[in-house]
């Protein structure tokens, strides 16, 4: 196993829009295992494959408080069920240290693959629902900054660029 | 998908980190606060620096409520005990509410096991508080909230200010301005604060000195994005004005980061020749550029005749100030600073121990061991005797340290002129500060100035 290196906003390689997995092999299960790794150490809730630039449509999630419900979602489809919506504080690894207020549908039907292949079918509520659109919206190479006002963004992106000098 | 860490989680872990492997607030803190809620980021703060500087009265409770220590491993969950007495004795956090906060933690830290332990050390000390204080405060430790060898040297060096020393060391900081006077004066400064409803009063010794009545966010600060005043205390004020600079000289700024008195001296004289402005450290030199950018003496983007002049004026280096001849520019050229006497004016603001700013830098209370003064005072002379071929004869050098130790200071001084026949310690009037055998020394003063050292050199003609 080992850690990867995760993308920071603004690179533009986060807007890269993932394509489906063909194959479930072993190293797809290797990825996904480093990505599991990679999203505990920071630590995260979900993780998706853009975000340590391999672009595939592979997603981690585990919202447990313990890091005991680990789920992988290959190739995700959502069905939006009704217009209700839900908000919620969202913060992203790619973007760390700022956390801002998102409205997403509230009620989903998640359809994937698992990772030895298997389809599956979920309705997840709640955090677990936001984080796996977070997550799909990774894939599609879109951000949760994207919804909120130019002024926020630019200035996040302001003091991004700042700490990635700093750090460089 | 990343979600808020919680505050007393990150609270824990910069304790522990402080105490397993000695590393500052300033190191772990701003990580930290990126991780939880913006609503919680002042809490954090409160707790992390709260809890630091009362550790040593702290610890005295917390020994006699555990009787076995904690392993090593555990540092997490004693740091959680030290927050949960720090919320219970000295905030206004409803004991309730601080009691199921501090116990809940435990499960994000993955410890649940642990729950039992703190909710029941917490609970005694509710039960029993007036005379767990009470025995905590026998002890000169639990009392006056300072570690032995602070106290010790307190005592020794300060014995008719201890208790003053001692207060200030445990009050809040005051919240201190300098107002830039080439922008505007004192006293129009004073009305655009009025104008915005911030309360304050003018320093004593520093003549562009402002304290306010309570900190504030510097976003509330009338012209501060535009550089009207900084921040900084009155102590660090006066340095700017003792190193005297004429038009026409060319300065030194030696251990310059973040750059508070490296903008003084540009501010109090426009017209210098000169200034580079010196650190070790490349990372804290980015904090120098930004704020001298912010006041208006930064490189700007535009390419415009008035930048140039000032990109050529003042000149970032990198480097140990002990070794002139190894400096770099920010491109990493070397400044060829190999012949002597080139600057007019030198000030040394040395690496310290920083015993004059505890109230700053509460985890100085945990962190300092006797054999640092001495490592440091070393230090200093070397960055002395580095620095003084480089000064022209009749020049002025400004030794200044943020410590109240005699060994830093006025000792070493007098280590530096037993070496160098050519160096004049010139007598400084105060009003401010205590006279020394060399230079003067202030003392931190509760909503006062902080503790700071000066000493003025001048170099013989001839």
């Amino acid at each position: 196993m080992a850690q990867l290196e995760i993308l920071e906003f603004p690179d533009p390689r986060l807007r890269t829009v993932a394509t489906p997995v063909e194959e479930v092999d072993d190293s797809v299960r290797q990825l996904i295992d480093d990505m599991f790794e990679t999203m505990y150490s920071c630590p995260g809730i979900g993780l998706a494959a853009s975000q340590v630039n391999v672009h595939k449509q592979i997603v981690v999630i585990d919202v447990s408080e313990d890091q005991s419900e680990p789920l992988v979602f290959i190739n995700p489809e959502i069905t939006v069920l009704d217009e209700e919506l839900f908000s919620y504080d969202e913060g992203c690894l790619s973007i760390p240290g700022f956390y801002e207020s998102v409205e997403r549908p509230k009620h989903i039907i998640v359809k994937a693959l698992d990772r030895h292949g298997e389809e599956f079918e979920m309705r997840p509520e709640g955090l677990l629902a936001v984080c796996i659109q977070h997550e799909m919206d990774h894939l599609a190479g879109k951000l949760f900054v994207d919804y909120v006002s130019p002024v926020k963004r630019q200035r996040i992106r302001k003091k991004l660029e700042k700490q990635q000098r700093i750090r460089a | 998908m990343a979600t808020y860490s919680d505050v007393r989680v990150q609270a824990a872990q910069v304790i522990a980190r402080l105490n397993t492997h000695q590393e500052t607030l300033a190191q772990t803190l701003p990580q930290a606060l990126d991780k939880v809620a913006e609503r919680d980021r002042a809490l954090l703060q409160e707790l992390c620096f709260g809890t630091l500087r009362w550790y040593p009265r702290l610890k005295q409770v917390y020994l006699q409520l555990i009787e076995t220590p904690l392993k090593a491993k555990e540092a997490d969950i004693e740091a959680l005990i030290f927050l949960g007495l720090y919320q219970l004795i000295y905030t206004r956090i409803p004991d309730h509410a601080a009691l199921s906060a501090t116990v809940d933690a435990t499960k994000a830290l993955k410890k649940p096991w642990a729950s039992k332990l703190i909710n029941a050390v917490l609970r005694r000390f509710q039960r029993e508080s007036e005379a767990l204080l009470a025995t905590a405060d026998t002890s000169e430790l639990g009392r006056t909230a300072h570690p032995k060898w602070l106290l010790k040297a307190i005592n020794q060096h300060w014995p008719n200010y201890r208790d003053q020393i001692i207060e200030a060391n445990n009050a809040h900081p005051p919240f201190t301005l300098r107002v830039n006077t080439e922008v505007n004066t004192r006293e129009q400064y004073r009305s655009a604060l009025n104008q915005a409803g911030i309360e304050h009063e003018p320093c004593t010794f520093s003549t562009e000195g402002i304290t306010l009545n309570s900190a504030t966010s510097v976003d509330n600060l009338p012209g501060f994005r535009e550089g009207h005043c900084s921040i900084q205390d009155e102590a660090a004020q006066l340095a700017a004005h003792l190193l005297q600079p004429q038009a026409g000289d060319r300065i030194l700024d030696a251990c310059c980061a973040p750059g508070g008195k490296t903008g003084h001296i540009l501010e109090i004289q426009p017209d210098i020749h000169q200034l580079v402005a010196l650190d070790i450290s490349e990372k804290r030199l980015q904090q120098v550029t930004e704020n001298l950018e912010r006041l208006r003496y930064g490189q700007h983007e535009s390419a415009g005749a008035k930048e140039k002049t000032e990109t050529n004026r003042i000149q970032l280096a990198i480097g140990d100030a002990s070794q002139p001849d190894t400096w770099t520019d920010l491109e990493h050229q070397n400044l060829n600073l190999q012949q002597t006497h080139v600057f007019d004016r030198i000030l040394i603001d040395a690496p310290c121990s920083a015993t004059g700013v505890i109230r700053r830098h509460p985890d100085i209370k945990q962190l300092r061991i006797v054999n640092d003064i001495k490592t440091l005072a070393d230090l200093q002379l070397s960055i002395l005797n580095g620095l003084w071929p480089l000064l022209k004869p009749g020049g002025i050098l400004v030794y200044a340290t943020c410590s109240i130790m005699p060994t830093e200071n006025s000792d070493n001084i007098a280590r530096f002129l037993a070496m160098h026949t050519d160096a004049t310690d010139v007598a400084l009037a105060g009003p401010w500060g205590i006279a020394q055998p060399h230079g003067r020394q202030l003392l931190p003063h509760v909503s006062g100035h902080d503790g700071f050292y000066y000493c003025v050199l001048m170099k013989q003609a001839g």
